[in-house]
């Protein structure tokens, strides 16, 4: 007979029970933040895609791919700045399917010329003004975009921005001065 | 410096978001109605900018929103455990070793003809010695005249100090063990070396045994270190 000395390796078969009582505390956190950051990836989505139903549609499905991936996350104090990007990202393939779809259907459709325009302060009050605030925003490089979204969002402000997204205070201000510095010359 | 050069300082200081003007800009504005005119309309632009992006990302959240997103993660189940490249690159690591070293050993004629004459070898963990679970007889089936994997019933004892073990290369033991933690979540990863029990009782376990013809088996070099 032969035999053979073996390693057991230390922690071989995990009971039933234990997996269960991890997935219920992992569940358990999830849930906890759910109802925390449930808001701030609709409204991340929502400052891309500017359309109610297509946001909470990008929402649901950043909380559900944060949910399965949940435990992947090593720093749990990540999830919002995690959740934050995913919502950014998927929002933003999704305003992208949009405009190719829109575009294939109105393939003739050309932009309006820009004639000599109304004044700044006529521009302001317009109601013009959000749409062209909207397309300036959709020029804007995506990192840029992010933060003057996040930091725009009631009760946030830079600190927790920077927190949020693991940056420098210092570069979500330097971002955010850009930003806005474009988004003016564009709508002047 | 010129009207232009205070524009753009201007411009600067409202896109920084300070309130208050330089001492010079603000001096150069009491004295120039064409660049206080300038500078209004450009408060008045960034101020309908921070409205305008506040009235962008402010939008109510419908109530319909975390309702779905519960549901849906009560049908999705737990969440997945981790697994990454690195378990993963472990386990094919681990997997590679072993299936190359008992292929080596099976194939190497010059292998073959010297064990052929010796008798049974015992290998021994010597630095895991006081975790080794005690040796399990592999089997006693009569020896066929060829190599071959023969399938044997293995039952877990309840005690829970003797496991289904398998051969692993000291400096791959802590990924290894790693591994096998995971392993039964990953429903995914193709496995030959253990396979689930069935959840809730411990039963006995199908495990497929390596049963080989006149080889003496020793301890892998590294094994020692």
């Amino acid at each position: 007979m032969r035999e053979l000395v073996l390693i057991q390796p230390g922690r071989v078969l995990v009971g039933p029970s234990e997996r269960e009582s991890e997935s219920c505390h992992a569940h358990r956190e999830f849930e906890e933040r759910l109802a925390e950051c449930g808001s701030l990836a609709f409204r991340v989505a929502y400052g891309v895609l500017r359309h109610a139903a297509d946001a909470e549609d990008v929402a649901q499905e950043a909380l559900l791919k944060a949910y399965r991936n949940f435990e992947r996350l090593r720093e749990p104090t990540r999830f919002r700045g995690w959740l934050v990007r995913i919502a950014f990202r998927m929002a933003l393939d999704r305003w992208r399917s949009v405009k190719r779809r829109e575009k294939r259907e109105a393939p003739g459709e050309q932009p309006e010329p820009r004639t000599a325009g109304p004044s700044v302060e006529e521009l302001a009050t317009s109601s013009e003004f959000q749409a062209r605030l909207e397309r300036a925003m959709e020029e804007l490089p995506e990192k840029f975009r992010l933060v003057v979204l996040l930091a725009g969002i009631q009760g946030y402000t830079l600190a927790e921005v920077s927190g949020m997204l693991g940056i420098p205070m210092g570069t979500v201000k330097s971002r955010l001065f850009l930003a806005r510095k474009k988004l003016a010359e564009k709508l002047r | 410096m010129s009207c232009e050069g205070y524009r753009d300082k201007l411009i600067d200081g409202l896109a920084s978001g300070e309130s208050l003007l330089d001492g010079d800009v603000a001096g150069h504005l009491r004295t120039c109605a064409e660049c206080k005119r300038f500078y209004e309309a450009q408060v008045h632009l960034f101020g309908a900018i921070d409205s305008g992006v506040r009235v962008m990302v402010n939008e109510e959240v419908p109530m319909s929103l975390l309702p779905r997103v519960r549901r849906l993660v009560a049908e999705n189940g737990a969440p997945r455990r981790s697994w990454n490249f690195g378990w993963g690159f472990a386990a094919v690591a681990a997997a590679a070793v072993v299936v190359m070293s008992v292929g080596l050993l099976r194939r190497s004629p010059e292998t073959t003809g010297r064990v052929a004459g010796r008798g049974p070898a015992v290998s021994q963990g010597r630095e895991e010695s006081a975790r080794v679970a005690p040796v399990l007889p592999l089997t006693a089936a009569a020896a066929p005249k060829h190599h071959a994997m023969e399938a044997k019933r293995v039952t877990v004892p309840e005690d829970g100090e003797s496991r289904p073990q398998v051969i692993v290369l000291a400096e791959e033991r802590a990924a290894f063990a790693r591994f096998v933690t995971d392993l039964p979540e990953e429903k995914d990863v193709a496995v030959a070396l253990t396979r689930r029990a069935s959840d809730g009782k411990d039963e006995a376990v199908e495990t497929a045994l390596l049963k080989i013809d006149e080889l003496d088996v020793k301890p892998l070099e590294s094994s020692n270190q």
